[in-house]
């Protein structure tokens, strides 16, 4: 595990980006953290590593978004996604091997994550501009 | 009897058209997912270049799944919009049924098998003998260390043969047993509209009536109630813990 502290929106981004470096681009990233904890803007980062630059936002309706980037990136929200059955009416196995796929709201899909997913948690602070990033 | 037939249910996709018993033309692509551009020119290219219409087809035919969620969708979709304009009847195959059929020749245990993720495949199990194709229990999700128990229990002595996407994982699981199974040569392991049209064509002989393109549907074979009876069990047992808390 390693751990990362930001204490600004650009930490967070160059921490993302830091991370980003060590990836292929066909990873899982499974993401947990609370609302306003920053997962947006890390994906943001680790999307602009591979060439994505604009229009990431978090796809809470849409289930998924899809960036052009020099791979496919595929940016899931899991909020609403409560089972099996839900996961994989989204579609979310034809996605896997074929970019990178981040994950919001791992939490709600933990069990049929892939076993060689990468964990990013993100926590609060001490204080409010203050976020622990950890790498598991 | 012309039949239009067409699979997209995993990462190919093909079309087939045949006359009788006679494949007039077959196109098909294993490029990853990008059936929702590539099947509807694929179909008009088919016909096209067999000097047909869509007015010549008397029966359009579908694998209308297990397999992915997309595909399945698509190819479902494509048929469902083809059949409609033209006022076409249409028929529902089994994906697993339909590679049944690429081993029509071969008197055999066939198990067919798509993976589903997770250490669980989609299968039946088909006997073939005497080129007809019978059905041995229904399409089902299953994990593969049962399937592996069912195959040494049921089918130990006879010759199984595994087609499908899945035949790789499966043959990893059940190359321990005392008995041999086989994996069917990569030619013809995996679903292909062509034998899509011969499964039809033996249910049209059997009897059974074409749909309406407003009948039909995808199959997606939705993963094991076992499973999701877990789930529900371990979230009322993280919620009286929660409470407890």
């Amino acid at each position: 595990m390693t751990e990362y502290i930001s204490h600004s929106l650009e930490d967070t981004d160059r921490i993302a980006k830091d991370i980003a470096s060590t990836f292929k681009g066909t990873e899982v990233i499974a993401m947990k953290g609370g609302l306003g904890v920053g997962k947006t803007t890390f994906t943001r980062g680790l999307a602009a590593h591979f060439g994505v630059s604009e229009g990431v936002h978090s796809p809470t309706f849409a289930i998924v978004n899809e960036y052009k980037g020099t791979v496919p990136v595929y940016h899931f929200d899991m909020y609403r996604v409560m089972d099996e059955d839900d996961l994989y009416s989204t579609g979310f196995y034809d996605y896997l091997g074929k970019g990178l796929i981040i994950i919001e709201w791992s939490e709600n899909i933990l069990e049929y994550l892939p076993e060689d997913a990468v964990f990013i948690e993100l926590s609060y602070g001490e204080d409010e501009n203050t976020r622990i990033i950890k790498r598991m | 009897m012309i039949i239009l037939s067409i699979d997209s249910s995993a990462t190919a996709a093909s079309a087939a058209l045949t006359e009788d018993s006679k494949l007039v033309g077959e196109f098909f692509t294993n490029t990853d997912f990008t059936h929702s551009r590539t099947l509807a020119p694929m179909i008009e290219n088919l016909l096209s270049v067999s000097g047909k219409t869509t007015y010549d087809v008397d029966l359009i035919a579908v694998s209308n799944g297990p397999g992915s969620f997309t595909g399945v969708r698509i190819g479902v979709s494509v048929a469902k919009g083809i059949a409609f304009a033209d006022d076409l009847p249409c028929m529902a195959i089994s994906t697993l049924e339909s590679m049944a059929y690429n081993l029509i020749l071969t008197d055999c245990i066939v198990c067919a098998v798509m993976d589903a993720r997770r250490n669980q495949v989609y299968n039946a199990m088909f006997r073939i003998r005497f080129g007809e194709v019978e059905r041995l229990c229904e399409d089902r999700a299953i994990s593969l260390a049962n399937l592996k128990a069912e195959i040494s229990e049921k089918y130990n002595g006879q010759r199984v043969i595994l087609v499908g996407d899945g035949s790789t994982i499966t043959m990893r699981e059940v190359m321990d047993l005392p008995m041999s199974v086989e994996m069917a040569p990569e030619s013809i392991r995996f679903q292909r509209a062509s034998s899509v049209a011969a499964a039809a064509q033996a249910h049209l002989a059997a009897g059974e009536k074409p749909l309406k393109s407003a009948e039909l549907l995808p199959s997606y074979l939705r993963l094991s109630q076992a499973e999701r009876e877990r789930k529900e069990k371990e979230a009322v047992k993280q919620a009286s813990e929660d409470n407890a808390n």
